[in-house]
This record gives structure tokens, sequence and C-alpha cells, in this order.
């Protein structure tokens, strides 16, 4: 372990270390910079049952942006997880009042998995980019979540299902025990297993993953698979915290999804990204608008600010290119899409 | 397809549209005669304007290889601007007001993306939160009502009674964005830019004066939209034209213009507009509950793409390609 790292300090110049440093932890570093910030400055922040509001709000979009991590790493992404969302939490609440807890949580599972699977033969066998495989499935859904529902809201109220979404263990909010033990797991599949690495090597370059022998198809499956059993997790606390919902639930939240995973330095690109990051953004943008509502702050310039930290965060790496090209002059990087 | 001959597959591509289009309508003609009524029609036509006027300025951002997602939000602010400019200053610098509003969204867009390298997909989705956010504080959040005054349905009126602005106003915009693709420097360079930016730059293109160009028309051309929808009702207000932007992506597709970038086709646009129009009525004539619309759009999004295989890059083939 350590003639390796010695190697690598070797083979890097010092300068790009600060890079790997602020693309692993520079999300994070700002969050706490924030949290410092928000605790002089702010009234109310930094005591105990705000602070823990905080890290509850923020876990609803986090937990479905750990399977939306793992997706861009791979290269691909999916539109359809707000309509997913509405879908898997009407059902969980609909099952909840007709058959109990386990029958609700295993549909609503059982449900976003399933939406995973479709998405993931639409572009694997049927070749539709996913862009617009899942903007499809995007209608689909949420026209099928319409009829299925009447638009008729559904209601669950029982004691232990609504402990998932408010409740606590000990101090610790459940959904944010929940973040933390989805990111666990996301980053340990991401690290130690196969399906891991096949997912970074996809990302990079899925020519030369697939020349190395990386079982793409099955690889793009299991990703949308793992979207889907994340979102309906997500699905189910956001339903439990609110114990009444309609099909028409958190319009955008597929933007709100990507926005974090890009926020946590995860590239659009693919091939880069880490759940620290995501779970940093999430709690980022819980924090900012925790805070600006402190302030009392016009609500509507909550959306403002979280445009603009998006625009500002993804700036920095693109005039620190502009900076690095000037030096040299002969690198070009080309604009992503 | 691939058994069909080279001519006929390319001929398939580029009529199939065409073809679900009539094929759309002769079913509907069948099943409720109230479809084929002159009124009936140019509703749906004036419907289809509605969303291809924006998807004719998408075409181009996809043709560029980019994709506008701040269209919806870009056309709430200019229906707001231009709906509060009206009562003071009168319906021309209203509509005035309300197009460079949308050409400064979209030159931001372009200048974002390009100066500061952020991704088109982010630098527009952070647009469309910002400019959501600053039409909701430039009408406190509240609605805009045109009451008693008719000028602003000029936008709306029929041109000698029978056909709808909407409809004209989209024909000429076909024609002058048809024109500028296949005429000049700027719509060659527009492709250019969509095949290969790399390559474009090293051959002296100016792409970053193209991503703008693309992007200013793109907040144009959803001003319009946003303009026409609110003078539709009289009203404007924040959450106007809620999800255009996926609707607007979702007619390009349709009509056929490939998303890799590159390749443009802004017939196909609007036909991929008038399809989904046509099915919309056609379903509110059957009075079938209008959440089945939902669903036809995803299908026929799926449809489209899964007729046109081979449209999304699939590193089988391109190795196949190369060896």
């Amino acid at each position: 372990m350590t003639a390796l790292s010695t190697t690598k300090a070797k083979l890097i110049p010092s300068t790009l270390d600060w890079d790997v440093m602020w693309e692993r932890y520079g999300i994070t570093a700002v969050l706490l910079g924030v949290w410092a910030v928000a605790a002089v400055t702010t009234p109310n922040f930094a005591t105990t049952d705000n602070f823990l509001n905080v890290l509850r709000q923020g876990s609803f979009v986090g937990v479905a942006a750990i399977g939306m991590t793992i997706a861009i790493i791979s290269g691909t992404f999916d539109l359809s997880v707000g309509t997913a969302l509405a879908l898997v939490a009407w059902l969980t609440l609909w099952v909840g009042g007709h058959a109990g807890i386990p029958a609700a949580l295993a549909v609503g599972v059982g449900a976003g998995v399933l939406m995973g699977i479709i998405n993931g033969l639409l572009v694997t066998r049927v070749r539709i980019p996913a862009f617009v495989a899942t903007l499809g499935m995007y209608y689909v859904i949420r026209g099928f979540s319409f009829i299925i529902s009447k638009n008729a809201p559904a209601t669950f109220r029982a004691p232990s299902f609504t402990w998932l979404g408010n409740g606590s263990v000990g101090f610790l909010p459940v959904p944010f025990i929940v973040l933390i033990v989805c990111a666990l797991i996301g980053a340990a599949v991401l690290r130690y297993t196969a399906f891991g690495r096949y997912v970074y090597a996809q990302g990079s370059n899925s020519v030369a993953a697939m020349v190395a022998g990386v079982p793409l198809q099955s690889v793009t499956i299991m990703v949308f698979v793992v979207i889907g059993l994340f979102n309906s997790i997500a699905a189910i606390l956001v339903g439990s915290r609110l114990y009444s919902t309609t099909p028409g639930l958190e319009p955008g939240f597929e933007l709100r999804v990507i926005a974090t995973v890009v926020l946590g330095g995860t590239r659009l690109s693919g091939g880069r990204g880490s759940m620290l990051g995501t779970v940093s953004a999430a709690l980022l943008f819980a924090t900012l608008s925790n805070v600006l509502n402190l302030l009392h702050a016009d609500p509507f310039l909550q959306r403002v600010v979280e445009g603009l930290v998006l625009l500002v965060a993804l700036s920095i790496e693109g005039i620190r290119q502009r900076i690095a090209e000037r030096v040299s002059r002969t690198k070009e990087v080309p604009i992503e899409k | 397809m691939t058994r069909l001959s080279n001519v006929w597959s390319r001929l398939f591509r580029s009529y199939s549209i065409g073809l679900a289009v009539l094929i759309v309508i002769a079913v509907l003609a069948f099943l409720t005669p109230d479809f084929l009524r002159v009124d009936n029609l140019l509703n749906v036509l004036a419907n289809a304007s509605i969303v291809g006027i924006v998807g004719l300025g998408m075409t181009l951002a996809i043709a560029s290889g980019m994709f506008d997602l701040s269209v919806g939000a870009t056309a709430a602010f200019a229906g707001c601007i231009a709906m509060s400019l009206v009562p003071d200053y009168g319906i021309l610098l209203g509509v005035i007001g309300g197009l460079i509003a949308g050409a400064v969204v979209g030159l931001s867009n372009g200048v974002i993306i390009t100066e500061l390298r952020v991704p088109a997909f982010i630098a527009t989705m952070a647009m469309m939160t910002i400019v959501r956010g600053i039409t909701l504080i430039y009408t406190d959040g509240k609605d805009l009502y045109l009451y008693g005054n008719p000028a602003y349905k000029v936008l709306t009126r029929r041109l000698f009674d029978t056909v709808p602005m909407p409809v004209i106003i989209v024909l000429a915009l076909l024609a002058i964005l048809s024109l500028v693709v296949t005429q000049t420097r700027f719509g060659r360079h527009v492709l250019a830019v969509g095949s290969n930016l790399p390559a474009a730059k090293r051959s002296g293109v100016r792409t970053s004066l193209v991503i703008w160009g693309v992007f200013t028309i793109v907040g144009v051309t959803a001003a319009m939209t946003g303009m026409i929808v609110s003078a539709q009702v009289l009203t404007a207000n924040a959450r106007l034209n809620f999800g255009l932007e996926l609707q607007a992506i979702a007619v390009v597709v349709i009509g056929g213009t490939a998303l890799t970038g590159g390749r443009v086709n802004l017939v196909g646009t609007l036909l991929g507009a008038v399809l989904v129009a046509a099915i919309n009525n056609g379903l509110n004539l059957l009075n079938v509950p209008i959440f089945y619309q939902e669903v036809t759009v995803g299908v026929l999004l799926l449809a489209a793409l899964a007729i046109n295989v081979g449209h999304g890059f699939n590193p089988l083939t391109y190795l196949r390609r190369q060896s």
C-alpha cells in the first residue's frame, strides 16, 4: 500500500494533487464551510432541531441521487425518476391502506425495479438513446399513474409507516440514516464489486470497455434497475413523510436529482464521480434553502440562488480549464454536450 | 429495414413521419367524423404551431449537438414581460419586449456554455430554475391579466377569419430557418458544430459565435410560443408552459432529427408537432380521459426511435465500421 502511494506521488506532479483533492472533497469542504458561516451569521441555524431538520430535508433527493450517481458515472441517465417517484409513492400509500405495510413496501420497490428494467431494455434491446427512452417513459409513467389513480390522492397514516419519513432513531432522522446506509452501499458497490468497476469502465470509454469484455448491455440494464431501486426507496420516504400524495407529486424532481449529482462533482460525460460528493451536494441544497428561509428571504429568490449555485459550481471547472489552456496553449478541451 | 435498398430506406426514413400523420388522420376521420371539420382541423394546426414554433428553435439546438432545457421558463418569462408592457406601451412594444427578453435569456445560455464551459444540459437546466425564479419575483407570484384589452389577441386571431395566426407565424419561421440552414454560412456552421465541434473549430469556424446565435434563436422562438400561449388566455404567470422543454424535444425527436447532432429536419419537427396535436385532439373528440394523451406522447416518442434504430451510439456497429 505504501509503495503504491509513493510511486503515485512521484508520477503525478504536486499541482495535480490539488485538482484531485478538489474533485473528490471540494463540495464537501464547501458544505462544511457553508455550515460554519451559517452557524455564525444566521440566527437559529445552529440549533439541534434546525440542523437535524436540514439533514432530513436533504435526504429525500439524496437517496434518489445515489442511483442517479451510478447511472451518470456509467455514462447514461434517467429522466423518468420524477414521475416514477410520484407513481411509487402513490402505489405504496394505496397498497398500504389496503394490504398493510409489508405489501406496500414490496409493491413500491417492485414497481420501481420494474420500471428500471423497462428503461434498461428500451436502451439496450430497442437501442433508443437513454435521453429519449427515459423521456418517453416519463410521459408513459405519468399518464399511467393518472389513469390508475383517477387523480385521486392516496392516504396511509399508520404510525409505524409515517415513522419512516418523520421519525428519528435516537436523535438522527430516519431518512438521514437511510441516506447514509444507501450511500455506503452505493460506494461499496462502486468500489468493491465487478459491477462497480464495469460502471466506471463503461462511463470512461464504452468502446474500450466492450473490447475489454465488459458486458455493456447487462451493465446498462443493471444500472437502470439500481436507479429504480434507490428511487423507490426515496419515493417510499417521501410518501411516508407526506402520508397523502397524488400522482402530480414533485414536478421537476428528475432535474433536481440530476442537479444534485452534478453539483456533487460527477461528470455528465461519465467515468468520474463519488457518493460523498452526491450526499454533500444534497445536503448543500437543503442547507441553502433552510438558511434563506431563516433569513426570511423572498421564497422566489431561493430558486434563483439554487440555479446560480449550480452555475458557479460548474463554471469553476471551465474557468480553470481556460486558465490552464492559456498557460499551455496546446491542450484543447472540447465543449461537452 | 436493412433489406430495403438504400434509396428506399432513405425515402422511408424521410417520409415515415409524413406517412404516420396521414395514417393517424385517416384513422381519426374514420373513428370520429367531427375530426375532419375545417374548424377542428384549423384548431389542430393552431395547437401544433404553438409547440412547433419552439420546436423549430429546438431543432437547431439539437442539430448543433446541444439541448435547451430552459425554453419553458423562457416562454413564461417572455409572456409575462409582454403582458406587463402591453397596457402602457401598446402591443408592438410589448411583443418586441417579449422577444428581447427571450433573446437575452438565449444569449446568456450561449455565453455560459462557451465562456464558462458549462455543459449545455446543465447550463440550461440551471437557467430554467433561475429564469422561473426571476419571473416569480417580477410578477410577485401573481397572475397578470389583460381583460378589456383585445389588442394582444392579434397573436391568436384568424387571418381572413380562417387561418389562425400561429399557423402563419410558424410557416414564416419555417421558411426563414430553412433558408438560414440551407443557404447561409451560419447554417452550414451550425451543422458543422453539431457533427464535430473540435473539427469545426480547427477549420476556422467561430464556434462560440455559432453557439450564441443558435441559443439566441431558441430563446426568441420560446418567447414567441410563450406570448401566443398567454395571448390565448389573456393571462400570464410564472408557471406558464411548465414542461414545454420536454414537449419541444419530443416533437423534434418524433420529427426525425437525430439527437447526435449535425443533421436537421425542420419540416419533420412540424409534422411531429402536427402528429401529437392530431392524436391529442382525436382523443379529446373520442372523450378519452386526458391522461391517455401523455401515454400517447410517450409511446410515440419510443416508437419514433424504435423505427429509426441506429440513431443512438452503439459501440458494436461502431467497431464493425472501423474494422
